[in-house]
């Protein structure tokens, strides 16, 4: 019960006390320097908190958990409907097909399957319709990964304005299954779960706390990982799997989104970047900040190494799931699929559009009175040049820098640090 | 009180310098990078913040690209931020002409690294509330800009 509480927080990870020994291993990865440790345990600190998961990816003990849907939860539902993620389709081997997958995912107690990859198709014309409607501020940023839009919020505020203000395929997938499904099968749409197979924590807060309208279009994010096994159990047993013909129309194009560079391959705008990981994504939001990048049109940035098949809640590994993605988007082809004319009918009805705007939610200066905030940051330079600077962490801060921010903010004592206290 | 002093001269409140060094492509744009991290930590406003990373990154380049070296400066006072940065080097020989967009005297090989689209000055003074330049053939350049705080978190 512990876990529907849960649902409602705005973070997509805890600590798991217990098995949390205090090692540096999640406080060193952060990039936003969000945790410390302190009696031992790791503590998160969810005001900087970006739900990137590199804590998740590093953790040797297993001890920082995501807080995603599980498989128990779904029962809440009268009628069930999987979205998963093209991402999904790349995890079990080279010959699985998305058909198969999606007739296992019917199997396990889904009332509907829903295949994204032709929104994903749909939403790439509906950008290119903005951007033709839209000539600045440039470079548009993508959307899709609700990490970017958090760290944009967070590190970069000002590119707020920069963030194309399109819903991402799987809201959008929601959105049009919700209403279709309710009609088709005559039923309160209130009584419809969507749940998205997710390859990362991060889609669960988009969801609890969406930054673009006030409620989402999904109702949880189970993640691969508790899916997986349930599946390759199937796939194994199941050797002549009637192929249900849940859906033959699967976008070549859309596919191709699990994987950096997806969005904009296919673009009529060429003069757009990609880019996957988390150091490389802060570094060109860097570049953009500084206005260096005027010149490009449209920003793809995926804080996961390669992009959503490099998901922390994944299992196959990144490079052959890589393999297995190219294999398919080869087998279904570059052909579009949809009607762009109903796509750009749908988007000149705000069908794609963002409610609101996204906001910017920057971390809080040294202090509120900026007199103060200029004492302290001159106190944080002094403290700077007396720590060691070797960056142990035995403090609980990530490092020498961050250790002296805290002491200004008054989360810290200079003695923390053990240099200090010999002396 | 600060506020409550007479007189328009009123005292820097936090002074910071960096050097600059000519024909280092590979560390061109740090200063603006710390620079941009100084004015979050003392709650500068966050469009105030990218003007000045855009005109302290296009400066910066300035001198990266055409000066031996250079110093720049930023001062915040309690209505306003100073930059300003001070190159030895070969100076402009025409001011108004490299005012206008589009003029650079880049080099081939800075244009093939995507520099020099005779945008940098401008795009500085686009993004100041004030812009004093003054430059001296064969002796460097001077670069004042000026932008104002609303005051806000007074």
């Amino acid at each position: 019960m512990e876990r529907m509480t849960e649902r409602t927080f705005t973070h997509s990870v805890k600590v798991d006390i217990p098995k949390c020994i205090g090692c540096v291993a999640c406080m060193k990865a952060c990039p936003t320097k969000a945790i410390r440790i302190r009696e031992k345990k790791a503590f998160i600190n969810y005001d900087r908190c970006i739900d990137c998961g590199e804590c998740l990816r590093v953790c040797p003990h297993n001890a920082i958990v995501p807080l995603t849907t599980l498989f128990s939860d779904l029962d809440q539902f009268k009628f069930k409907i999987a979205l998963p993620s093209p991402v999904f389709y790349t995890q079990f081997g080279p010959d699985v097909m998305p058909n198969e997958v999606l007739a296992i995912l019917k199997e396990l107690g889904f009332d509907h399957v829903y295949d994204e990859a032709l929104v994903c198709e749909m939403i790439s014309v509906a950008t290119e319709e903005y951007l033709d409607e839209n000539k600045s501020p440039r470079p548009m940023i993508s959307p899709i990964c609700p990490v970017v839009v958090r760290l944009i919020q967070r590190l970069f505020p000002s590119l707020c304005k920069n963030i194309l203000p399109l819903e991402p395929p799987r809201e959008i997938a929601a959105k049009n299954l919700r209403a279709e499904v309710a009609k088709q099968y005559k039923i309160k749409s209130e009584d419809i779960g969507i749940i998205h197979i997710t390859p990362c924590s991060a889609k669960m807060v988009s969801i609890n706390h969406p930054e673009s309208m006030a409620k989402s279009h999904l109702d949880g994010a189970i993640s691969i990982r508790e899916v997986y096994n349930k599946v390759m159990m199937k796939l194994k047993r199941n050797t002549h799997m009637l192929m249900m013909q849940t859906q033959t129309r699967i976008s070549g194009i859309g596919l191709g989104w699990s994987i950096e560079g997806g969005e904009i391959r296919g673009m009529k705008y060429t003069n757009s970047v990609s880019v996957s990981g988390l150091l490389d994504t802060i570094r060109i939001l860097e570049d953009v900040e500084s206005g260096r990048l005027k010149n490009i049109e449209y920003l793809e940035c995926l804080i996961c190494p390669d992009g959503c098949i490099g998901g922390p809640l994944t299992v196959e590994n990144r490079f052959v799931a890589k393999s297995n993605v190219l294999r398919l988007i080869r087998h279904f082809g570059g052909k579009k699929r949809v009607n762009s004319d109903l796509v750009k009918k749908l988007y000149r009805e705000n069908f794609f559009s963002f409610k609101r705007a996204v906001e910017p939610k920057s971390f809080p200066p040294l202090d509120r009175n900026r007199n103060v905030a200029i004492q302290k940051l001159k106190h944080k330079e002094d403290l700077i040049n007396e720590l060691p600077g070797i960056d142990c962490g035995v403090c609980g801060a990530p490092d020498c820098r961050t250790l002296a921010e805290d002491v200004v903010r008054g989360d810290a004592k200079l003695e923390d640090c053990i240099y200090k206290s010999k002396e | 009180m600060d506020s409550l002093r007479t007189g328009t001269k009123s005292e820097s409140l936090l002074k910071q310098e960096f050097n600059i060094t000519g024909g280092d492509f590979v560390n061109a744009g740090e200063s603006s990078i710390k620079i941009r991290n100084t004015l979050r930590d003392i709650g500068i406003d966050s469009d105030i913040i990218r003007r000045i990373a855009i005109a302290a990154y296009e400066a910066e380049m300035n001198v990266v690209m055409y000066a031996e070296r250079g110093i720049m400066r930023i001062d915040v006072y309690r209505d306003k931020i100073l930059l300003a940065i001070d190159d030895k080097g070969p100076g402009i020989q025409d001011l108004d002409l490299a005012m206008q967009p589009g003029y650079s005297t880049a080099t081939e090989e800075m244009r093939e690294m995507g520099f020099g689209a005779g945008m940098g000055l401008p795009n500085i003074k686009k993004n100041a509330d004030t812009f004093k330049i003054t430059s001296e053939v064969g002796k460097g350049t001077k670069l004042e800009i000026r932008i104002l705080l609303d005051g806000k978190n007074d």
